[in-house]
């Protein structure tokens, strides 16, 4: 079926979050999204996940007889195929544009790079020689389509064994599995295409679009490049006018990326090897997290936590010292006692503290261990900063509503709790700024 | 790197809902696969295939059993329209004589020239005028509420506007949700007491906007209002729409009541707070504890 065709305001809506430097999944303008690379139990097979874009390639080989004008060299034939569970307006068997662009594309960057020795694959010359099969399976749509294929591809070549050959004389024989061990692609370089797709006629760029991004861009510049910093392939498309310094600008983002990417691949590549040397449990089966949340969640990310010491001292430092706590509590009317309940506070003093805190939007509870009066910090999303500066590991964060956990809280520690109270209500406010 | 938002763990407040469990046991879920039964007399409906003289279910859902029909009716699926239901959609293509609309379903529905309310009165002939001049009523992007006139034989739906309560729609916030969650009701238009109006599609489709004030009846159903829209009304439909999120996530079943309680429960959260995991379960199970009540 078609497409549902993009709205007008999502559309809009689109353009300007780019013209504000603000991508929808909060990005950087040159930032790609996670990269997960997994191997399956067969050599040659898979997978690549870019964000929730999800590729699978395969490699296979077999004997053929060569070309007539190359009969030293062995075939590599590349084949995508969009399939239908990637996208609802993708159609099995149809021959769409996008797929002929893709193929192409993964063609002219692996084939016309001479990234892998085709002298290699020849085993009798002029008669028999490998061809290597490389399909490529789109499972999932959420844009950049391109990058995941050319890393799906890239890496399955590597982490194929083809079956060895041995040659007496006029026989040819070629050893299953069992009887020798395989043997690995001759592989020179890796090439990884990177996209760059260009908005308001080449005004915004970014790189890796996910699928929205991709249906308002104007153009988009794909540079197949390896770690050598060697150019295999350029293309682009949209027809946007390019200046010299964008391009070149580009090839330089190009250069970094396809090194981070090139690493993970060889990585993943160490660790698949690994898994297999050792016995351990390898293949695309492992490789998926059991028993684990799936739906209500937030997906983990990293956080910056390299001056946060520093950021909380000068925070510290600049607070003002709260004003001496009275110990004893205050009764509302003689005979009463408050536990709990009560809207009001009754203690004069926090109010400045409870008006910050009133501002930020976190409600925070805590629950108390009225005996020791201690808790531990560093459950959930929260790091634990060590007090340096501090005697007790006390969390004494609370909530705006729940005032007499507080006034029961300076009741048993005084002056001490309070201050570090307010530290910590200060650190946790300049992290959540962060 | 982008700003991350940390929160310490909260104490959960506590809401039984036993007894809203009852409600499950009526229901009989399967997954594709499962074998419904292995009687041979019962007559396979949709959702279903014979599986070596075994009935099995092919779809995620509920089994229906209608004397000797046994049909599963999936829990996500793409909207199945029936007559007389109400959609929300939006305009995809303009041909001759009729739009076409995307309505959630398999296949774009079809909005005929001849059934949609014309400026002017309704019983004017269509001449080759209007036929030019469709752009200017119903262009590609624009929202409409409609109704289902009638099923095609591929099961694309005919829509029609042809009341004044229908017709395109202006300013709003539209939400998609799977059409299994939306119940059906007597109707589908609600002014709800918080401030602001919602249309729930039997699509999935749902159009929050704000409660328009005494409006000329007569423009039609394409008179589109561009006044500002008030902090106040905007901030009643955002929290609105995030509620609807929460409740979809959950699955719960929406209709005027539900929505209304979630939003009552939704009050003391900030309303980007409402769609951080842990106040939306908070809300959610509030919702669900104030239904159990109103039922029992």
């Amino acid at each position: 079926m078609r497409d549902t065709p993009l709205s007008n305001c999502e559309r809009d809506f689109l353009l300007k979050a780019i013209q504000e430097k603000k991508r929808l999944d909060g990005r950087q303008t040159y930032d790609y999204r996670s990269i997960k690379i997994s191997f399956g139990t067969d050599y040659g097979c898979c997978f690549v996940d870019l964000g929730k874009t999800r590729i699978m390639a395969q490699v296979s080989c077999e004997l053929i007889t060569p070309k007539e004008n190359r009969p030293n060299e062995g075939l590599i034939f590349f084949n995508i195929e969009l399939s239908p569970m990637a996208s609802p307006a993708f159609e099995m068997g149809r021959q769409s544009e996008l797929l002929v662009k893709l193929n192409r594309q993964l063609e002219r960057c692996l084939r016309n790079s001479k990234c892998i020795d085709t002298e290699s694959l020849c085993v009798v010359s002029g008669e028999k020689v490998w061809q290597i099969r490389v399909d490529v399976h789109l499972l999932n749509h959420d844009g950049n389509l391109m990058d995941a294929a050319s890393i799906a591809a890239i890496a399955a070549l590597c982490h194929f064994r083809r079956p060895d050959v041995g040659i007496q004389g006029e026989e040819v024989t070629v050893y299953s599995t069992e009887e020798r061990d395989p043997i690995p692609l001759s592989i020179y370089h890796m090439p990884i295409c990177v996209s760059f797709s260009f908005f308001q006629q080449g005004t915004y760029l970014l790189v890796d679009p996910c699928e929205r991004e991709e249906r308002v861009m104007d153009g988009l510049l794909m540079i197949a490049m390896n770690k050598h910093r060697e150019i295999c392939s350029i293309q682009s498309s949209g027809g946007i006018m390019l200046l010299k310094d964008q391009v070149l600008r580009c090839s330089k983002i190009a250069s970094v990326k396809v090194s981070e990417i090139t690493e993970l691949i060889n990585k993943a590549l160490e660790n698949d090897k690994k898994a297999r040397k050792t016995g351990g449990k390898f293949g695309f089966a492992e490789s998926l997290p059991q028993e684990r949340i799936t739906a209500l969640k937030t997906d983990v990310s990293p956080v910056e936590m390299s001056d946060v010491k520093e950021k909380a001292n000068e925070i510290v430092q600049r607070a003002e010292v709260p004003p001496q706590t009275v110990p004893s509590p205050v009764l509302t009317a003689p005979g009463t006692g408050q536990v709990g309940e009560g809207l009001e506070n009754s203690w004069g003093l926090k109010e400045e503290e409870e008006e910050e805190e009133e501002e930020e939007d976190e409600t925070v509870e805590l629950k108390m261990e009225l005996e020791e009066g201690h808790e531990e910090k560093g459950r959930g999303d929260v790091v634990v900063i060590s007090d340096s500066d501090s005697e007790e590991e006390d969390v004494v964060i609370l909530n705006q509503v729940t005032t007499k956990e507080k006034a029961s809280i300076s009741n048993q520690q005084g002056a001490v709790a309070s201050k570090q109270q307010q530290q910590q209500q200060k650190k946790k406010k300049k992290k959540r700024g962060q | 790197g982008m700003a991350a938002n940390m929160r310490l763990p909260t104490i959960r407040k506590q809401v039984s809902l036993s007894s809203s469990l009852s409600a499950l046991d009526g229901k009989d879920l399967v997954v594709p696969g499962d074998v419904i039964t292995s009687d041979t007399g019962f007559m396979r409906g949709h959702g279903t295939y014979m599986d070596e003289e075994k009935l099995t279910a092919s779809v995620a859902g509920e089994v229906e059993r209608v004397n000797k029909l046994i049909c599963v009716r999936p829990l996500k699926t793409r909207f199945n329209g029936e007559v007389g239901d109400v959609v929300v959609g939006r305009i995809t293509e303009v041909q001759q004589k009729r739009w076409k609309v995307d309505t959630n379903s398999r296949l774009d529905s079809v909005l005929l020239l001849s059934s949609v309310n014309l400026p002017g009165g309704e019983l004017r002939r269509r001449s080759a005028e209007d036929e030019l001049t469709m752009r200017d009523y119903l262009q590609e992007g624009d929202l409409i509420s409609a109704e289902v006139q009638s099923v095609f034989s591929d099961g694309a739906l005919s829509l029609h506007t042809r009341s004044l309560k229908y017709g395109k729609l202006g300013q709003g916030v539209l939400v998609q949700l799977s059409p299994s969650l939306i119940k059906r009701q007597k109707t589908h238009f609600h002014n709800l007491p918080c401030g602001a109006s919602i249309i729930l599609g039997n699509n999935g489709f749902v159009w929050l906007y704000p409660t328009p004030g005494h409006q000329d009846e007569e423009a039609g159903g394409y008179y589109t209002s561009l006044e500002p829209v008030s902090l106040s009304d905007r901030e009643v439909i955002s929290r609105l729409r995030n509620c609807l999120l929460a409740l979809g996530a959950h699955k719960v079943l929406l209709y005027d009541t539900s929505v209304l309680y979630c939003y009552e429960s939704s009050l003391p959260h900030q309303i980007k707070d409402i769609l951080k995991p842990e106040v939306m379960e908070e809300i959610v199970m509030m919702t669900r504890q104030k239904l159990v009540e109103l039922e029992g």
